[in-house]
């Protein structure tokens, strides 16, 4: 199946809201979205310079790069029905 | 010393002094303003002075303008951000609106914005971070919680790195708390405060004020802040001592009856005030203080307020003096300006320049009460007692004329504070009798020195300016500006007139 969506999640290193966000979109994603979607996941504290370049100030950071518009969900993604209409992401 | 060793220079001209000594080394600074109170041109200069004159490299975090939007705006300074950045001196932090929406689901921190602070620091080996403005933090998360413990956090690695800080804060509306979110409760070690207030004249007066620097000493009063050519200048409250110099020498006013009626001249040092009227001759015979003063190769400094220089030029050239040549060759600096042009603090400073650079030994300042019309009591005060004290500091005799408003009549001059900052007072006046006008010279004070009473007629006449005729005599009232002939008895008032006139024409008197 075809890459619909281009994800980017922004961590610090290994702390709680970190851990607890990549756990939480990991499950969002395991139904019927992992195959359409592109993650990549970046720890500002190794890359910072990503960081600057795409102007995150808060993390975790989930932008949804692809398709346009640009969308942003900041926290440790703790309410899954919250991220798929922040990301404006349909299911199927 | 020891408190200038935990400091480093500002960069801002006048601040170091109210500092006494710069910003707070390695620590964290909360500059806190209302906007328009000069929060970004402070702290762009802050980093870029670092950078230029001290060496230090700087990080600038800015929150609501774009790092283009920044260069393009210290350009007009002469700061040339451009070339630092790609010289790695300067970096930038865009922490500007992305326009972006974001949503914030669960809990969150500001990770991601301080280890870019961290990356530029290192990356440029940063000495200096300011942040403009912290208060856009508070605007764009919900939990403000949050932003007090993660700026809290930033401020410790930053006093770990001992990086020096300049925060800067919105402050909501002027005299209130001292920023809008209470930002500085977790810098709160050191403050300062610039405000952006409308004066009784109308015009926006900003100032600075340093409300702690935690066990470092400053100063407490506001002191005035313009951002001009080349950034921001700070005046600090002039500080004047008593410390002139008491000379027993005395200098020629230039003008032979009015030295007569001084025993010699004024003391060298001296302020001498000149009141009168307008038209009464007080620019003539500064004139007369100034030639005389070149004519003896004594370096001065004339301050004109109401005449342009060509207008001098031709005022002094119908008496026969050659003020331009004087000019041309350096020995006389003319300074001519409306009052309006520049602040109290700001002509204190250029004159004080002035005088240094040009080895002013006689200073000239016409009139003093032009500037008076402009100032409120208290600055202009303040203005008239530094500026003496700067001069008899720096040996210059001085000539300050007043205007009165009235033709004729009595003057107040005593409410003016002007009189108390005179060592010595000439009034110069117009009397009323018998159906003319008549000029009249009086030395009414002469700190320290005898020197004669009598009220003098004086003329201007084109051969040689001021000339002092001689004293009236026979006539009284002549301050009320309605002068009066006292006859003797037996003899009519014809007579009268006839035998002061003769005694005149004779020289007696």
């Amino acid at each position: 199946m075809a890459t619909k969506y281009v994800l980017k999640l922004y961590v610090t290193g290994q702390t709680t809201n970190s851990v607890k966000a990549i756990g939480n979109l990991k499950n969002i994603l395991k139904d019927g979205l992992k195959d359409i979607c592109k993650l990549e996941v970046i720890d500002v504290l190794k890359n910072p310079q990503l960081a600057e370049k795409d102007k995150i100030m808060a993390t975790p950071a989930l932008v949804k790069v692809l398709p346009p518009p640009i969308r942003k969900i900041i926290g440790d993604l703790s309410d899954k029905k919250k991220v798929l209409s922040g990301l404006n992401l349909t299911i199927g | 010393m020891a408190n200038k060793l935990n400091k480093v220079p500002s960069g801002i001209p006048g601040f170091d002094e109210i500092s006494h000594g710069g910003v707070p080394k390695g620590r964290t600074t909360l500059a806190s303003g209302t906007s328009g109170s000069g929060k970004t041109v402070f702290s762009s200069q802050f980093l870029y002075k670092g950078i230029t004159e001290c060496g230090e490299n700087g990080v600038f975090v800015t929150f609501e303008e774009s790092p283009q939007d920044i260069i393009r705006n210290v350009k007009g300074f002469g700061w040339n951000i451009e070339k630092l950045v790609k010289e790695n001196k300067w970096a930038f932090v865009d922490a500007s609106p992305d326009y972006s929406s974001s949503v914030e689901v669960g809990q969150y921190d500001l990770g991601a914005f301080l280890a870019r602070i961290a990356h530029a620091v290192k990356k440029i080996k940063a000495k200096r971070v300011v942040i403009d403005s912290v208060s856009a933090l508070f605007t764009h998360y919900q939990d403000s919680g949050i932003i007090r413990r993660e700026l809290h956090e930033l401020t410790v690695n930053l006093k770990k790195s001992n990086v020096t800080c300049i925060m800067t804060a919105e402050k909501p509306v002027e005299d209130e708390q001292i920023s809008r979110y209470g930002v500085e409760e977790f810098v709160s070690d050191n403050v300062i405060l610039l405000h952006n207030r409308l004066n009784s004249y109308g015009e926006r007066e900003r100032t600075v004020e340093i409300l702690k620097f935690r066990g470092l000493f400053h100063d407490s009063e506001e002191a005035s802040l313009y951002v001009g050519a080349q950034g921001i200048n700070i005046y600090p409250k002039p500080r004047p001592k008593l410390t002139g110099k008491g000379f027993s020498q005395k200098i020629s006013f230039g003008i032979k009856g009015l030295d007569d009626l001084l025993y010699g001249g004024v003391y060298k040092n001296s302020t001498t005030l000149i009141t009168g009227a307008s038209g009464s001759g007080k620019t003539v015979a500064t004139l007369h203080f100034i030639m005389e003063g070149a004519k003896r190769g004594e370096k001065s400094l004339l301050i004109e307020f109401e005449e342009s220089p060509n207008q001098l030029y031709r005022n002094a050239a119908s008496f026969g003096w050659d003020l331009k040549k004087y000019v041309d060759n350096g020995i006389v600096k003319l300074l001519c300006c409306y009052p309006e042009d520049l602040r109290a603090e700001q002509y204190l400073q250029m004159i004080q320049n002035l005088v240094i650079a040009n080895k002013a030994k006689r200073v000239v300042f016409d009139s003093i009460s032009d500037i008076q019309r402009i100032y409120n009591d208290r600055k202009f005060r303040t203005f008239v007692i530094s500026l003496n004290a700067f001069l008899k500091s720096h040996d210059v005799t001085s000539v300050f004329t007043n205007t009165s408003p009235q033709i004729l009549g009595v003057t107040e001059i005593t409410e003016t504070h002007l009189s108390t900052a005179s060592d010595n007072i000439i009034i110069l006046k117009y009397v009323e009798l018998d159906g003319r006008m008549h000029r009249i010279i009086n030395a009414l004070k002469e700190r320290g020195s005898m020197h004669k009473k009598e009220l003098m007629e004086f003329e201007i006449t084109t051969e040689s300016g001021v000339e002092i005729i001689g004293p009236f005599k026979g006539v009284e009232n002549l301050m009320s500006g309605f002068a009066r002939r006292i006859y003797q008895m037996g003899l009519d008032r014809k007579e009268a007139g006839k035998d002061i006139i003769a005694d005149i024409a004779a020289g007696k008197i």
